[in-house]
């Protein structure tokens, strides 16, 4: 076979490793790691839709995880609500949060942007710790309905219990959202967006109207990253005020660079490898009695930054074609 | 017919007066050089133009209409384009996408419009992505960098990219252009193309206002001259006129140069 039948072959045979994957490892700790991972994989692609290819430093995209969880959980609990329209739910609230703090970043950038992002988080994390008659503060919600079992014909129905299920709907909620970033990334949405974390002011001069611009990408950024949490709120049935802290943040910061800012396969690559590295670590941390994953992941940042600044996606591609020369006419 | 009108156009930056109760008109068709020595005020009178300033007082019209106090991104949409005087294009986006992203037709499609073909393209879509890409290559052979349009931007050279910016701003279909210092940093044959480029736009009916240093374009192409001192206008008119106007020598050369003869 050439090349080109492989490359056509290539997707449908990830996508059939992707669905008999849980049914070979057969072990719920592991399929549990690869939910975990699929949660990651769309909150580090929407926070790369802003900060890789819009050029928003938004470091408080763990909010917007923690609004997604919270709304889905509290609508199931109080107005039960079914969890599937939560999902949708979870991810719109979440967006209309996001035009709440894509309103700064109008004016803001750089670092002024990234400490008032650190804020809003901080703020609704204060929030959801305090407000106890709403959220139980630090005890967080538990009793969160799991996704509700669809009925099938024949009388019986599919249920939503087991981490293995729980795999086959992140796989599609991952699949959805990473082919809605493909095509927002690719298409004519993509090029202004990306124009604009280039050069602001030639893109206002060429009719880019860089306010709207902006509000669309947090609100849609915000969208995916609601979704995921309100997915997770409905997994794990717990949802903590931690959800919403800044560490939690960082940690898909890590997972885009370390994958490779401002690619799509960039933060799918960081996230799977990060949330194994991450587990890897407890029995680290075990072993040495100190909390290490921090540091490492600290530790992780400092060097992909210095040595390795298109990530590992940066790094198979320059292994793959010689780098480009520059300066030729 | 006019299409560009100032009146009594004004920009204060705290105390300083850097553009001065400048009147003046442009005519469909025409290329005005716009001349004066350094710190005059020219560039700022181009960003008050095309809407990167509100101006403190004065008023501008473009095409019967009041467009004081306008957004870049509106005055664009009207049909007011720019180039920069040092070369703003993106880098990391390819030689094509540059242009395409000038291309999209804004004054109906909205962000919201755009996301809404991405992710759920509407029939059609593909093909006009495509005439999208067709129309954005012939801009690309206008200017003459067709070869490059899967390079990224950043890898042109500077002569190249001063054209590639004048692609992307023809990609928004403008009436009126405003080049900055179009041919700075150009050696001498990218000086003639860069001429020649110029000339033919102006033939496709687009008119232009152009800050220029270089007399050799200036006085080739400029049907009109006007000429700012400390943000004022000392001149107006024919480039020959212009030229041996005392008060424009005395600006250029000092005081003392009539003397010297």
């Amino acid at each position: 076979m050439d090349a080109r039948s492989w490359r056509a072959i290539a997707p449908w045979a990830g996508l059939a490793a992707l669905v008999v994957l849980p049914l070979v490892l057969r072990d719920r700790y592991l399929v549990h790691l690869l939910v975990m991972a699929g949660i990651f994989v769309i909150l580090s692609s929407s926070w790369n839709l802003l900060a890789g290819y819009t050029g928003q430093l938004n470091l408080g995209h763990a909010a917007f995880y923690g609004i997604g969880a919270y709304t889905s959980a509290l609508l199931a609990i109080k107005l039960g609500i079914s969890p599937w329209l939560g999902l949708v739910l979870g991810g719109l609230v979440a967006a209309c949060f996001g035009l709440l703090l894509g309103v700064p970043a109008l004016r803001l950038s750089g670092p002024y942007l990234a400490i008032t992002t650190i804020g809003f988080a901080e703020i609704l994390r204060l929030v959801a710790m305090n407000w106890v008659d709403l959220t139980r503060g630090s005890l967080g919600l538990y009793g969160i309905p799991p996704l509700t079992p669809i009925p099938l014909p024949g009388g019986k129905s599919l249920t939503f219990t087991s981490e293995v299920s729980a795999y086959y709907v992140i796989l599609v909620l991952c699949l959805l959202s990473l082919a809605c970033c493909r095509r927002l990334v690719n298409s004519d949405f993509g090029i202004s967006a990306r124009s604009l974390r280039d050069d602001e002011m030639a893109a206002a001069s060429v009719g880019i109207d860089v306010n709207a611009y902006k509000l669309a990408i947090f609100m849609l950024s915000a969208f995916f990253a609601g979704l995921a949490g309100a997915f997770f709120a409905h997994y794990q049935r717990l949802v903590s005020p931690d959800t919403l802290s800044t560490a939690e943040t960082f940690t898909i910061l890590t997972m885009v660079m370390l994958g490779g800012l401002g690619t799509l396969t960039g933060p799918v690559v960081g996230a799977v490898v990060l949330t194994f590295l991450a587990e890897g670590l407890r029995f680290v941390e075990d072993w040495v009695k100190m909390d290490v994953r921090l540091i490492i992941y600290g530790l992780l940042l400092i060097l992909t930054i210095l040595f390795m600044r298109g990530g590992m996606v940066g790094l198979f591609d320059r292994f793959r074609r010689p780098a480009a020369q520059p300066g030729r006419e | 017919m006019e299409i560009l009108r100032t009146k009594d156009l004004t920009k204060n930056f705290g105390g300083l007066c850097a553009v001065d109760k400048i009147s003046f008109s442009l005519y469909a068709g025409e290329i005005v050089g716009l001349i004066g020595p350094n710190g005059a005020g020219k560039t700022t009178l181009i960003n008050l133009l095309s809407g990167f300033f509100p101006p403190s007082s004065g008023r501008i019209v473009f095409e019967e209409q009041d467009v004081t106090g306008f957004k870049a991104h509106q005055l664009n949409e009207l049909g007011v384009a720019r180039t920069f005087q040092v070369v703003r294009v993106f880098n990391k986006l390819t030689v094509l996408e540059n242009v395409l992203s000038a291309q999209v037709d804004r004054r109906q499609m909205g962000p919201w419009e755009l996301v809404r073909r991405a992710i759920l393209p509407p029939r059609g879509e593909h093909q006009r992505y495509q005439k999208e890409c067709e129309a954005a290559e012939r801009l690309l052979e206008f200017v003459g960098i067709a070869q490059y349009r899967d390079e990224p931007a950043e890898n042109l050279p500077y002569a190249l990219s001063k054209r590639l910016e004048i692609a992307r701003a023809l990609a928004t279909n403008p009436t009126l252009l405003l080049l900055d210092e179009p041919s700075s940093g150009l050696n001498p044959r990218e000086l003639d193309d860069q001429i020649t480029i110029i000339k033919r736009i102006n033939q496709q009916g687009i008119s232009i206002l152009i800050i220029e240093h270089v007399m050799k374009v200036i006085m080739n192409i400029s049907h009109r001259l006007i000429v700012l001192q400390y943000g004022e206008k000392i001149a107006e008119g024919l480039p020959q006129e212009v030229y041996s106007d005392p008060q424009v020598v005395e600006a250029y050369l000092g005081g003392d140069a009539h003397a010297q003869h």
